[in-house]
């Protein structure tokens, strides 16, 4: 964003986390159904357009799966291995972000095709669709931000907030961030153990069993393929292919983890206490869903390659409407925010996951909260 | 012992090419969108069908004239297939009977009657082109004349007339000896589905009698005027009020197992905005039964009855609630909207019921 659509909205005082809008009942009522008429109009339009586009998608996940295990396999020489890293981890980027995330929140559930049905769809990721749709779809789609509800508020790992607890662990956290960057489908898949209660002795017996269980076989199967079925299937090039595969997934890991950051853990997103959000309206919901995500800018393949999560303020406001209606939904939003004062966190990826980091460096320290800058 | 041998090697290679531990090369999905992307007849999945010809059989009627592929398992007279068609992106289904009888050259007929209102029939008129492809389901339904010597009655009204007129090909190929009485009723002459093939059909076979009802000059059609009714072997098709009818009287005369029965429902339309009555809510998949008020979600309604559907936020957003709802009529409080037509996806958290509802719960 250039500095003179900044200036539009209010500054915020440098270094400020803390920028929360309250409107009167009545105003978020309002605002409310603002945002709802919104929704319906968009919902009535979808149609032929967003079919064809998640179809189209898949199609290219397809294609840019077979073209770089092709390469991969068969291929000799540095080139096509390069290129084949790529576009395995373009198919696997695209799978799990625009096609996988967006069709488990049931996004195109209203085609009623069953491959693109949100309780069936498995995706190519080693977290378990069903335990997916739990910690996603319902805890942190529900619960967003909100301290000690939220898991994927610092997973559990880090401490991105002043209103964190710091022990002498939390030091070494921007190592603990690059392991999690690493194998962020791992973060993501064990999420649902809850191995934090069972490390607390908090979890009865055979429960974490219970939990594990879908996970272990879907990590099973997810190895299975990366690293035994393909690499075995080009005989001789089994190395080039481990170690394709491999790459290809640790590209996929850093790519989704800087997106999913920088979705609800920039300077300007704030955070909530379960006191503050205690008999929200759906207007309140919605409102802490804008104020706790922030947006990405960029180009169409750079929203196509997050998933649209670069839209992660229509996202958490609309969760189940077509990803790629969140582009022309932003402006509309961005306009409503505006009329009430709301703060509409956007920027460009790297202005974006700088703050991020800049967070987790930050918060690795002791620092308290800060007193709250703007609390109008 | 050579054939068994094949079949095992067959049967064994199949499974080996089916086993999770080739996925993904082996995932059926991926082939199958593969093949029908590449040519929609290729499909293993349901039946294609291309469409050979469109007939007009009234105004507001047409047939479709089809040739599946050859996987089609065959279907005996009367019974009916589900059409699944894609409607600006939404897939629908809606069954119709097959008209015609079967053939060895394996054509199929469905002759569709426009509805106001209806989204299929209508979009079937208007978008369905010779040497377009239809998705089937297989045949399904056992709608068709009893065996024996009794004469037969076959009773329709309407866009009834279409399985019936697949069970008179159907006799008329065998060469059934019985007496038949084909009585139809609909509005005017032009109205007539069939009306020349039938015509034709009583003009050159001798045990083979037409009586047709136009109900727009002869005024209502009255079942119990029928005076041959009881004394038949009866396939009666049309509008439920027609069926129930008829079956009332075959019950009351105590020869309930002389008459066959199809109706096609209408859509069950909200009752009013009764937001303080009562329906009944019967989960198909485990028979279980709760009452909801028109005013508390279908989750909650289902909580209080002892019941436990999946949920996770409660408020409308992860859809952990979500299920089919086989027929009946649901609102949507969050956005408003009214399901209506059967085998739609609603989410019990945010729903309420506007009429009694049949879940796949
Ligand atoms: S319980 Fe989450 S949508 Fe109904």
């Amino acid at each position: 964003m250039n500095d003179q659509k900044l200036s539009q909205y209010p500054a915020l005082p440098p270094g400020s986390t803390m920028l929360k809008t309250k409107l009167t009942p009545q105003q978020l009522d309002q605002f409310q159904a603002e945002l709802d008429a919104l929704r319906s109009e968009v919902a009535a339009d979808l149609g032929e357009r967003d079919a064809t586009h998640i179809r189209s998608v898949v199609r290219e996940v397809r294609l840019n799966a077979v073209v770089g295990r092709g390469l991969l396999m068969f291929g000799f020489d540095p080139i096509s291995f390069i290129v084949g890293v790529c576009a395995l981890a373009r198919a696997k980027i695209l799978e799990n972000m625009e096609v996988g995330h967006n069709v488990l929140h049931g996004q195109y559930d209203w085609m009623g095709d069953p491959t693109l049905n949100s309780q069936k769809y498995e995706w190519d990721i080693v977290c378990d669709s069903g335990h997916w749709r739990r910690t996603h779809n319902f805890e942190h789609h529900s619960y967003t931000n909100i301290l000690g509800q939220d898991d994927d508020y610092g997973y559990g790992l880090l401490r991105m907030t002043g209103d964190q607890k710091w022990t002498w662990r939390t030091l070494l956290q921007p190592i603990w961030y690059a392991l999690l960057a690493i194998g962020f489908q791992w973060g993501v898949a064990i999420q649902d153990l809850k191995l934090g209660r069972w490390f607390k002795g908090r979890m009865p017996k055979g429960e974490l069993a219970e939990r594990a269980a879908p996970f272990l076989k879907k990590a099973r199967s997810q190895l299975y393929k990366d690293y035994v079925l393909f690499p075995l299937l080009a005989f001789w090039n089994f190395p080039r292919v481990l170690l394709g595969n491999a790459l290809a997934n640790l590209i996929r890991n850093l790519w989704t983890n800087a997106i999913i950051f920088c979705g609800h853990f920039t300077a300007d997103a704030q955070v909530f206490t379960k006191a503050e959000v205690a008999g929200e309206t759906r207007g309140g919901w919605y409102l802490r869903q804008i104020q706790g995500s922030s947006n990405l800018e960029g180009g169409r393949w750079f929203h196509l390659l997050t998933g649209h999560l670069s839209h992660q303020i229509e996202h958490h406001l609309f969760p189940d409407i077509p990803a790629p209606r969140y582009a022309e939904m932003a402006p509309r939003v961005r306009d409503i925010c505006a009329r009430y004062g709301i703060h509409y966190n956007s920027a460009g990826f790297w202005r974006q996951y700088g703050t991020v980091l800049w967070r987790i460096l930050k918060y690795a320290l002791p620092v308290e909260r800060r007193p709250r800058l703007v609390d109008a | 012992m050579t054939t068994s041998l094949n079949q095992h090697l067959w049967l064994g290679l199949s499974r080996v090419l089916r086993s999770h531990w080739l996925h993904p090369l082996n995932d059926a999905d991926a082939w199958e969108r593969l093949r029908v992307w590449m040519n929609p007849m290729w499909s293993r999945r349901d039946y294609p069908a291309r469409v050979l010809d469109i007939i007009d059989e009234t105004p507001d009627t047409r047939s479709f004239v089809l040739k599946p592929t050859a996987r089609w398992p065959g279907h005996r007279a009367g019974q009916h297939v589900v059409v699944q068609v894609e409607i600006n992106g939404r897939r629908v289904h809606r069954s119709f009977s097959l008209s015609s009888a079967p053939t060895p050259d394996r054509r199929l007929r469905i002759t569709v009657k426009r509805q106001p209102g209806a989204r299929v029939s209508g979009w079937l008129h208007e978008h369905v082109r010779i040497g377009d492809v239809l998705r089937l389901s297989a045949p399904t339904g056992r709608f068709a004349p009893a065996e024996g010597a009794a004469p037969l009655l076959l009773l329709s009204a309407g866009s009834g007339i279409t399985p019936l007129m697949a069970v008179v090909e159907e006799l008329h190929r065998r060469g059934d000896p019985r007496a038949i009485v084909f009585v139809h009723c609909c509005r005017t002459p032009t109205d007539f589905i069939f009306a020349d093939r039938l015509r034709v059909l009583a003009a050159e076979w001798p045990n083979f009698e037409l009586r047709v009802h136009y109900s727009a000059s002869a005024g209502r059609f009255d079942v119990r005027q029928l005076s041959v009714l009881l004394h038949c072997q009866t396939l009666v098709c049309g509008p439920r009020a027609l069926t129930q009818n008829v079956e009332t009287l075959f019950l009351a005369a105590g020869v309930k197992d002389q008459v066959r029965s199809e109706s096609y429902s209408g859509r069950v339309l909200p009752q009013g905005d009764a937001t303080q009555e009562s329906f009944g809510v019967h989960c198909s998949d485990t028979e279980q039964v709760f009452t909801a008020r028109g005013d508390t979600s279908l989750l909650e309604a289902a909580e209080a009855a002892g019941l436990k559907p999946a949920h996770g936020c409660r408020i409308g957003i992860c859809k952990t609630c979500q299920c089919t709802k086989r027929s009946g009529t649901a609102l949507n409080l969050r956005t408003g909207e009214i399901s209506s037509e059967p085998n739609e996806l609603i989410q019990l958290c945010i729903s309420v019921a506007r009429s009694p509802l049949e879940l796949a719960l």
